[in-house]
C-alpha cells in the first residue's frame, strides 16, 4: 500500500518558521529527550527557508512512507529508499533527486492543543515529532513486562526496560522494589523487620540485617506489593476489579446484560433491548427521576444481583405510582448507568459498570434533554435512588459495618425519600436552562452578550425553545468560550491539558476534555 | 460506538440507542451536524460545574438538577481522569445540595458518606508506605525536607523532631537511613508527634504508638539510637451532644496540642538541635481573623528551631467564594487525576483510592463552610509571606538537595518535574505547580 507522501498540507512560510530545538518547549520536563542528533537553531532564530510539513496522525505513524516509485515497496527512511532504487539500475537522469528534496524541513504536531502545533515550533527532525507525538498524544502500546509502566515510543520502553529490575531492593516479606527510598520506607514498617528483630533479641546474634538486601534479580518479578495482603476491610471496602473477591466473580455475567440497558434512557424492563422505547416517555418527569434511579434493572436481573441493585430496584419500583406522568409501559428502573457507577464507589455494583462506556452524548444532546425534562417538570428527586447513604443513615446503622457496600445495603427507608432534592419544582420549565444557556438568568443580571454559558454571544431575545435549537447549532458549529471564561475571572483553561508552561495558557483552544 | 481512542482521550461520541431519542423529540429535528459527536470539553464542564453551584446558592433547585443531570452523563469513575474528576466535583456539589435543600424525609446526621467511608477504610502501614510512592505528591516533600534536615542538623549530636504531617511519620525511614550512615556517627534521634490530626485521609489501622513502635524497631536495626513520642491531645472536656464533627474534634485537640507545645513538655535539650517539620498540614489550621495558622508560627517560632520545613499544596483554595474554589480546585486537582492515568488502569484499586482521597479534599472545599470546611490550602507565594511576616529566613535548598530531588523524580513517570520558585521548590506536573516544599529558620535562632 502506498503510503501516502508527506505533502498532505505542506505549508511553506517564510517568516516565522523555523528549526526549533526540540527541547525548546519542554523546559521542565525529565523525559527522555528526542533523538535530534543535529544540533538546532534556538528558539527566535527560524530559518525562513524551511518547509514546515503538517502530516496527518495517520501520516506521522506510518512506517514506510518513502516508497519506491517504481516497485512500490516502502522504506522507513530516505536512505534506504535511495540505496533500494540503484539496484533497479535506472537511467541517469532519474538516479537523482530532485532538487526540491534538498530544502530543509520542519514539521509539526498534528494535535491542535499541542505547542508543538505551531510552526514556530516545528521540530526540525521527522523522527523527533514522530516520537513526541508518540509519547504526549499516543495510545500507549508498549508495556513493561516487570512493573506496570507503559510508553508510547519504543525506545522509551526500551531504555526503560534496561533498567527495570537490573536495580531492585528485596524486602523480607518477598515484596520487591526498584527504588531505594521505597524499600527504605516500606522496610521499616514491614512485619518481616519486627519478627526478625524479635528473633534476633531472643537469639542474641548480631545484627544481619543491616544492609538492605541488595539483590541483582535476574528474572522479571512484579515490584508492586502483592494485594493479597492487604487488610481485608480495604480490599473488601474498595472497586477492586481484584478477581479474589468473590463478590465480584458473580458480575462479569451482569455486565454484558447491563451494557446495552444502560446507555438506554428508557430502561426497559429487558436487560437486552436497546432501543426500545428510547422515545417514548422522555418527557416526564420519570425520566429524570428514573435516570437516577440504579441502573440495575432489578426486574430482569439474574439472581446474582447484589442485594444493593435490588434495594434500588425495589424503590425505583415503588415510585413508579407517584412519579409517572407520562403513561408509558417503561419502567422506572430506567437508568442512567453513570449514576449508581458515580455514587456506588465501592462494591459489587461498580463493577458491574466498570468496562462501559459513558452513556455517550454529545453536549447538545445533554443539554437538549436536560431541559426538555425541566419543560416537563421535575418533581423528582434528582437523587433518589442513588444509594448516597451521606443523607440519611441512622447512628445505629451506620455503626453496623466497615464497608461502603454493606452500609448502603442497610438503609432501605431513607433512601426511598432520597436525598431530598424532592422539593416542588420552581417554575420548572425549560426556560430555566435554556435562560442560563442564553445568559439572561438573573444569576448574572441583565448580561446577555457576554455571559453566555457557552460563549455564544446570542441576543437577548427568541424563544426558549428555539434559542435553545439555536444553541445547540451553535454548539455544533463551535464553541467560544473566551467570553465565557471571563465571566468567571480565571481558570478558563481545562484539565488535562497538555504540556504548557505556567503562564501560557491557551483559553482559545482549551484541550479537549475527552 | 466509539470512535477511536487517541492517548488518553476518549472522545465521547453518540450511540446509536439515542438517534431514535432525539430524532422523535417534539421540538422538532435538529440541524444533524449540530448532534454529531461534539466533545463536550473541559472549559464548558467547568461553566456547567460554576452554574450549578450558583444555582445552588441561589436556591433554584430545578436549574441545580438540570444541570447535574447533565454532569451526571458526563462524569464517570471509572472513566478516564477528568471524567473521574468531574465525578468527585459533581458528587461534592450534590453533598451541597442536599444539605441546601433538606426535606422532612431527610435524616441528616451532619457528617458524609465519605467520612464514613474514610474513617473505615483505614491502611496498613506497608500499604500507607506504597501509597505514598505512588505519584511523587508526598515523596517530593519527603526528600526535599529531610535533604534541608540532614544538612541544617550537622554537627549535632541529637536531634529532636516534632512531626506535623497527615501521612503518619511515612517520611522518617529515609532520614534515619542517611543518619545512620553519617560519617561521623548517626545522632540520637527523637521523633515526636501529636496525637490529633485533621480527620483526613489517609488513615491508618494502627496507633501512633504503634507507628513508633516499628520506627524505632527499624532504628535499631541502624544503630540509630531512637526514642519516639506522643503527645496526647485530648482534651480534658468532653465531647458535647449533637453536632459534633470530627473537624470539631480536631479543632479542640489542636488547641490542647498548642498548649504543650513548650520546651518543658517537650523536653528540650540544650545540646539538641530541634527539627520542625510541617507536612502538609497547615493548611488544615484556619487563616482566618483567628489565625490558629499564624499563632502555630509563633509558638513554633517560641521553640527555637534550627530547622521549620513547609511542605503543602501550592494552591489558594480557601476563599469564601464558592465559585472561586470550584473553580481554582478544579484547575488544580486535575493533576492526581492525570498522574494516575498515566500509568494505572481504570480499575486499578489503589488509583481508586488515590482519588477517593482526593475527592474527600473536594467534598471538602466544596460541599462545606465554616469551621467545617478545612482543606484552605494557600500556595507557596503566600505561605512564604506569611512566614516572612511572622519573622522567619527562608533556607536555601542547595544544589545537592535539587540533584537528589531530580533522581527521585527521573524514577517517576516523565510528567513529573521540578523547579525553583524564588526559595521554594515546587513539584510540576506537565509543568503546571502541584506541591511546594520550603525550609525556615526564625530570624532570632540561637545556636547552642
Amino acid at each position: 500500500m502506498p503510503a501516502e507522501l508527506e505533502n498532505t498540507s505542506a505549508v511553506t512560510v517564510s517568516t516565522a518558521s523555523g528549526e526549533a530545538s526540540a527541547s525548546s518547549s519542554g523546559n521542565q520536563t525529565a523525559p527522555p529527550s528526542t533523538t535530534t542528533k543535529k544540533k538546532r537553531n534556538l528558539p527566535g532564530m527560524p530559518d525562513p527557508d524551511a518547509e514546515v510539513i503538517a502530516l496527518s496522525p495517520k501520516t506521522l505513524m506510518a512506517t514506510n512512507r518513502f516508497v519506491c516509485e517504481i516497485c512500490n515497496k516502502g522504506f522507513q527512511r530516505d536512505q534506504n529508499l535511495q540505496l533500494h532504487r540503484r539496484g533497479h539500475n535506472l537511467p541517469w537522469k532519474l538516479r537523482q533527486r530532485s532538487s526540491k528534496e534538498v530544502r530543509k524541513r520542519v514539521y509539526v504536531c498534528p494535535e491542535p492543543s499541542c505547542v508543538h502545533h505551531d510552526p514556530s515550533r516545528a521540530l526540525g527532525d521527522l523522527t523527533g515529532i514522530k516520537k513526541h507525538f508518540c509519547r504526549k498524544h499516543g495510545e500507549k502500546k508498549w508495556k513493561c513486562d516487570k512493573c506496570s509502566k507503559k510508553y508510547a515510543v519504543q525506545s522509551d520502553w526500551k531504555a526503560h526496560s534496561k533498567t527495570c529490575g537490573t536495580r531492585e531492593y528485596r524486602c523480607d516479606c518477598g515484596t520487591l522494589f526498584s527504588r531505594r527510598d521505597s524499600f527504605i520506607t516500606h522496610r521499616a514498617f514491614c512485619d518481616a523487620l519486627a519478627e526478625e528483630s524479635a528473633r534476633a533479641q531472643t537469639v542474641a546474634n548480631s545484627n544481619s540485617e543491616e544492609d538492605p538486601k541488595l539483590q541483582m534479580v535476574a528474572t522479571a518479578a512484579t515490584s508492586s506489593p502483592p494485594p493479597a495482603s492487604s487488610a481485608p476491610v480495604i480490599s473488601a471496602g474498595l472497586p477492586i476489579q481484584n478477581p479474589e473477591l468473590p463478590e465480584v466473580q458473580e458480575n462479569p455475567s451482569i455486565i454484558l446484560n447491563h451494557a446495552p440497558s444502560a446507555t438506554c434512557l428508557d430502561g426497559s424492563s429487558s436487560s437486552n433491548s436497546s432501543s426500545n422505547g428510547c422515545g417514548s416517555s422522555n418527557n416526564s418527569s420519570n425520566v429524570f427521576a428514573s435516570l437516577f434511579a440504579s441502573s440495575a434493572a432489578a426486574g430482569s436481573l439474574q439472581p446474582q444481583t447484589s442485594s444493593f441493585s435490588d434495594l434500588i430496584c425495589a424503590m425505583a419500583r415503588s415510585e413508579r405510582p407517584t412519579t409517572l406522568s407520562a403513561g408509558s409501559a417503561a419502567e422506572p428502573t430506567s437508568l442512567c448507568l453513570s449514576s449508581t457507577s458515580l455514587f456506588a464507589p465501592v462494591g459489587a455494583e461498580r463493577r458491574q459498570f466498570a468496562p462501559l462506556p459513558q452513556p455517550a452524548m454529545s453536549a447538545t444532546a445533554l443539554l437538549q434533554k436536560a431541559a426538555q425534562m425541566g419543560a416537563a417538570g421535575t418533581n423528582a428527586s434528582l437523587l433518589r435512588g442513588l444509594g448516597l447513604t451521606m443523607t440519611s443513615s441512622s447512628p445505629s446503622e451506620q455503626q453496623e459495618s466497615l464497608q461502603w457496600s454493606r452500609r448502603m445495603e442497610a438503609e432501605p427507608a431513607p433512601l426511598a425519600a432520597g436525598l431530598g432534592l424532592g422539593l416542588p419544582c420552581e417554575g420548572g420549565t425549560a426556560t430555566g436552562l435554556t435562560e442560563l444557556m442564553m445568559g439572561q438568568s438573573s444569576l448574572f443580571g441583565p448580561r446577555p452578550t457576554t455571559l453566555d454559558l457557552l460563549g455564544l454571544g446570542m441576543g437577548s431575545g427568541g424563544a426558549p425553545t428555539g434559542g435553545l435549537s439555536a444553541l445547540i447549532t451553535s454548539i455544533g458549529g463551535g464553541l467560544d468560550v473566551t467570553a465565557a471564561a471571563a465571566s468567571f475571572g480565571g481558570g478558563g483553561s481545562s484539565p488535562g491539558r497538555t504540556w504548557e508552561e505556567a503562564s501560557e495558557r491557551k483559553p482559545n483552544s482549551p484541550p479537549a476534555l475527552l | 460506538m466509539k470512535t477511536e481512542r487517541r492517548g488518553n482521550s476518549a472522545p465521547i461520541s453518540l450511540p446509536y440507542s439515542y438517534h431514535g431519542l432525539l430524532f422523535n423529540n417534539p421540538q422538532g429535528s435538529l440541524p444533524e451536524a449540530a448532534l454529531k459527536g461534539r466533545r463536550l470539553d473541559g472549559a464548558c464542564t467547568e461553566k456547567l460545574l460554576l452554574h450549578c453551584a450558583s444555582a445552588i446558592e441561589n436556591n433554584d433547585v430545578t436549574l441545580a438538577q438540570q444541570v447535574m443531570w447533565v454532569l451526571n452523563n458526563v462524569a464517570s469513575a471509572v472513566g478516564d481522569s477528568n471524567q473521574r474528576l468531574i465525578s468527585w466535583f459533581l458528587r461534592a456539589l450534590i453533598f451541597r445540595a442536599s444539605r441546601v435543600f433538606p426535606t422532612a424525609a431527610m435524616n441528616f446526621h451532619g457528617t458524609t458518606a465519605l467520612d464514613q467511608m474514610i474513617q473505615t477504610r483505614s491502611m496498613s502501614v506497608t500499604e500507607l508506605a506504597g501509597y505514598v510512592d505512588l505519584i511523587p505528591w508526598h515523596r517530593f516533600g519527603f526528600c526535599a525536607s529531610n535533604s534541608a534536615i540532614l544538612k541544617a542538623i550537622q554537627g549535632y549530636p541529637r536531634v529532636h523532631i516534632i512531626d506535623f504531617s497527615i501521612t503518619h511519620c511515612m517520611q522518617w525511614p529515609t532520614l534515619i537511613d542517611a543518619l545512620a550512615k553519617r560519617p561521623e556517627g548517626p545522632p540520637s534521634v527523637g521523633i515526636t508527634v501529636p496525637s490529633c490530626r485533621p480527620p483526613v485521609p489517609p488513615l491508618l489501622n494502627v496507633s501512633s504508638d504503634q507507628v513508633g513502635f516499628r520506627l524505632a524497631n527499624f532504628a535499631k536495626t541502624r544503630d540509630v539510637p531512637f526514642a519516639f513520642h506522643v503527645i496526647d491531645c485530648s482534651s480534658s472536656c468532653s465531647k458535647s451532644a449533637g453536632a459534633d464533627t470530627l473537624s470539631g474534634d480536631f479543632s479542640r485537640s489542636f488547641h490542647h496540642l498548642m498548649s504543650q507545645l513548650n520546651p518543658c513538655m517537650l523536653d528540650l535539650r540544650d545540646d539538641e538541635a530541634l527539627v520542625v517539620n510541617c507536612q502538609n498540614w497547615l493548611r488544615y489550621l484556619p487563616a482566618d481573623h483567628l489565625s490558629l495558622r499564624n499563632t502555630f508560627l509563633e509558638v513554633i517560632k517560641g521553640l527555637n528551631p534550627c530547622i521549620m520545613t513547609v511542605v503543602d499544596e501550592d494552591s489558594d483554595l480557601d476563599s469564601s467564594s464558592l465559585t472561586s474554589r470550584i473553580t481554582t480546585s478544579f484547575n488544580y486537582l486535575w493533576i492526581p487525576f492525570d498522574a494516575l492515568e498515566t500509568f494505572l488502569p481504570k480499575d486499578n484499586a489503589q488509583r481508586m483510592e488515590y482519588e477517593a482521597d482526593v475527592g474527600h479534599k473536594i467534598e471538602n472545599i466544596i460541599g462545606f463552610g465554616g469551621m467545617q470546611r478545612i482543606e484552605r490550602s494557600e500556595s507557596g507565594f503566600k505561605l512564604s509571606q506569611r512566614m516572612k511576616n511572622a519573622n522567619f529566613l527562608r533556607i536555601p535548598f542547595d544544589e545537592e538537595t535539587v540533584g537528589e530531588v531530580k533522581l527521585l523524580l527521573d524514577e517517576h513517570a516523565s510528567g513529573w518535574g521540578m523547579k525553583k520558585e524564588d526559595d521554594r521548590l515546587v513539584l510540576t506536573w506537565k509543568g503546571h505547580n502541584s506541591v511546594f516544599a520550603t525550609a525556615w529558620v526564625p530570624i532570632n535562632f540561637q545556636s547552642s
